[in-house]
């Protein structure tokens, strides 16, 4: 897990990103034990505030959840993961296509040349 | 914390000094041997480099005692390593007095030393003799034993040397408080501060003398001392030594307190 | 002592003029517990200063500095662990010596932290520091440094001339190291460097303090990476 970082945007919303985008992934599954914010802070390079801003914003969205002494989990919720998902996969079909429209390309043309390509 | 500040500072004070000292009583116990066998001219030769070897070391002792002293004084208050020693949990107090019972230390130790490589060098029956009978000479009539003439001359050196090493301190104290030209100062003050207190060990002197006749025969009469002065005397400049070099402790210590400026 | 609040640094209108030359002009800030900030400024801005003064290696002309509460002393010594720019150890002194002399003098210096840290380093510590190479000597001061269980960590220009390499190292080794509750005040002129790790910073312009802020906000705000505001103020 590295993180790579531009300085021109908070710190912490690039992190809250990062997160986001493990948990989607399943990188940290769901209900899943979270490193401590100083284990996280250490791998990620990030001052363990930052971190813990980015934390509680994702726990703000019931992401993760704590528990009192045991540390942060990831949400049981499979649901909440999975709108979350649906959200990006959504925002970022929606760039791909408004990215082709600029070039001409309606959605039928744009589909054929997603399926033309090779993962 | 007294203590762990005065382990490092002996620690440093006996890896600069003891080459020195165990070479002053090495070539001092060569000395001797070459001394006592049979005079050839290759061990006469080699006797006198020994000798030359032995005084040296003694120059050295005297010397790097009073420049270590100052050295190791300057570099861990006021050198890079004042960046450690000025940030260190402890009273500047007891940095001065750290630095101040390893220098006592030091000197005792080096004293001892030198006259030890001398005595292991020439002292025998015959010029413990000669020593003794040239000691009561000056001593007779001066209402003083040897031993008390001796210790006496002994302890006025070593006070009168040992002022001159906390004058060092002082002029160094002064001489850093200053933005520019730190050494040179450092010098002058500890130069003004070693006259200031000589002379006001012979103003007491002269003082007591204005009550004490005999004392004042010191000032007055060039070739005598009058019965029993010389004991008075001892112990006036000896008790005035120590009463100085007390002082002098106190105003470095809070000319110290007001902190330090390092570069 | 002032126990109205709770910051760990309180400096207050503190002046520092060396002969006629002011090189602090009146600077008074607050630092509270738990934070990484960057005390950032062009060579000659007067950080050092600012940074001797707290570690009582200056006397100010005037002004007041408390930490916890206390002057500057004993007690503000016991918990401010402070890394200079400079070499400063004996370096007669084996590793080993150093890592006792700190044992000795600092409660809250952990040993087998320091040599756990210095083992990670490749380092022989039967070494006298002369043997060292400067940057290894560095390298040992901020393990020493980063050892001590302090309230305030005082980092000056921790990152001056070192290689990425090294600079990664040192931010990690600040980053775990550093206590929790503790705050840390890094100076340094490489801003782009090390502005990712840092809560705050604080501008210092020619002996002045010119601005205090959360970095994120400060981002925000300005729509910038922390480098470029300050290049932006500064015309640097």
């Amino acid at each position: 897990m590295e993180m790579t970082f531009d300085n021109n945007i908070p710190i912490y919303i690039q992190v809250l990103e990062y997160m986001k985008i493990y948990l989607i992934s399943g990188v940290f599954k769901c209900g899943e034990r979270l490193p401590s914010v100083r284990e996280f802070s250490t791998t990620f390079k990030v001052n363990p505030n930052t971190m813990q801003k980015a934390l509680a914003e994702l726990e703000s969205m019931d992401l993760i959840y704590t528990e009192r002494t045991n540390g942060k989990y990831v949400t049981q919720n499979t649901e909440l993961i999975e709108k979350l998902k649906d959200e990006y996969a959504t925002t970022l079909a929606k760039s791909y296509f408004q990215g082709m429209k600029r070039i001409g390309l309606g959605k039928a043309d744009s589909i054929k040349y997603l399926e033309g390509i090779d993962e | 914390m007294l203590g762990k500040l005065l382990k490092y500072d002996l620690k440093y004070m006996i890896k600069n000094m003891s080459v020195f000292y165990i070479l002053a009583i090495v070539f001092a116990i060569i000395t001797r041997i070459l001394l006592s066998v049979e005079q050839t001219i290759i061990a006469t030769i080699i006797k006198n480099i020994t000798t030359g070897c032995m005084y040296a070391m003694v120059a050295n002792i005297i010397i790097n005692t009073l420049m270590r002293s100052w050295v190791r004084f300057r570099d861990s208050i006021y050198k890079d390593e004042g960046y450690l020693t000025n940030t260190l949990p402890v009273t500047k107090n007891q940095i001065y007095n750290s630095k101040f019972i390893q220098a006592l230390i030091f000197f005792i130790v080096s004293f001892v030393i030198v006259i030890l490589s001398i005595a292991i060098a020439y002292l025998n029956k015959d010029r413990w003799e000669l020593l003794k009978n040239y000691i009561k000479g000056i001593t007779t009539g001066l209402e003083i034993s040897s031993g008390l003439f001796i210790s006496g001359f002994l302890g006025i050196v070593f006070l009168e040397m040992f002022n001159a090493l906390q004058c060092g301190f002082f002029g160094i104290i002064l001489g850093y408080k200053q933005n520019n030209n730190r050494v040179a100062l450092s010098v002058l003050f500890g130069f003004i501060a070693y006259f200031a207190s000589q002379s006001i060990v012979l103003a007491l002197v002269f003082i007591v003398g204005l009550f004490n006749e005999s004392v004042m025969g010191l000032f007055t009469n060039t070739v005598l001392l009058e019965t029993g002065a010389l004991k008075i005397l001892f112990a006036l400049s000896m008790i005035i030594y120590i009463i100085i070099i007390w002082i002098m402790s106190i105003i470095c210590k809070k000319l110290l307190n007001k902190g330090v400026n390092l570069e | 002592m002032s126990k109205d609040n709770n910051n760990l640094l309180e400096v207050k209108n503190l002046k520092k003029s060396f002969d006629k030359k002011e090189v602090l002009k009146d600077v008074s800030f607050s630092i509270p517990n738990g934070k990484i900030i960057g005390l950032l400024g062009k060579n000659g801005a007067g950080k050092t200063t600012l940074i001797k003064l707290i570690n009582d290696l200056l006397t100010p002309t005037s002004g007041e500095i408390l930490v916890n509460g206390n002057k500057i002393g004993v007690e503000s010594k016991k918990v401010i662990s402070y890394l200079p720019e400079r070499t400063y150890l004996n370096k007669q002194m084996k590793v080993t010596e150093v890592l006792n002399y700190f044992e000795d003098f600092y409660e809250n210096f952990d040993k087998e932290k320091a040599e756990k840290l210095l083992k990670d380093l490749d380092l022989d510590i039967t070494q006298k520091l002369s043997k060292m190479s400067k940057g290894m000597q560095e390298k040992v001061q901020l393990v020493l440094v980063m050892s001590r269980k302090a309230d305030l960590y005082i980092l000056d220009e921790p990152l001056g001339g070192v290689d990425p390499a090294t600079r990664d190292y040192i931010l990690d080794t600040i980053l775990s190291n550093f206590n929790e509750n503790a705050s840390v005040i890094i100076s340094t002129h490489l801003i782009s460097d090390i502005e990712r790790i840092l809560d705050e910073v604080i501008f210092i312009d020619k002996g002045k303090i010119v601005l205090q802020s959360d970095c994120d906000q400060l981002r925000k705000k300005e729509n910038g990476s922390i480098d470029e505001i300050f290049r932006r103020m500064f015309k640097c």
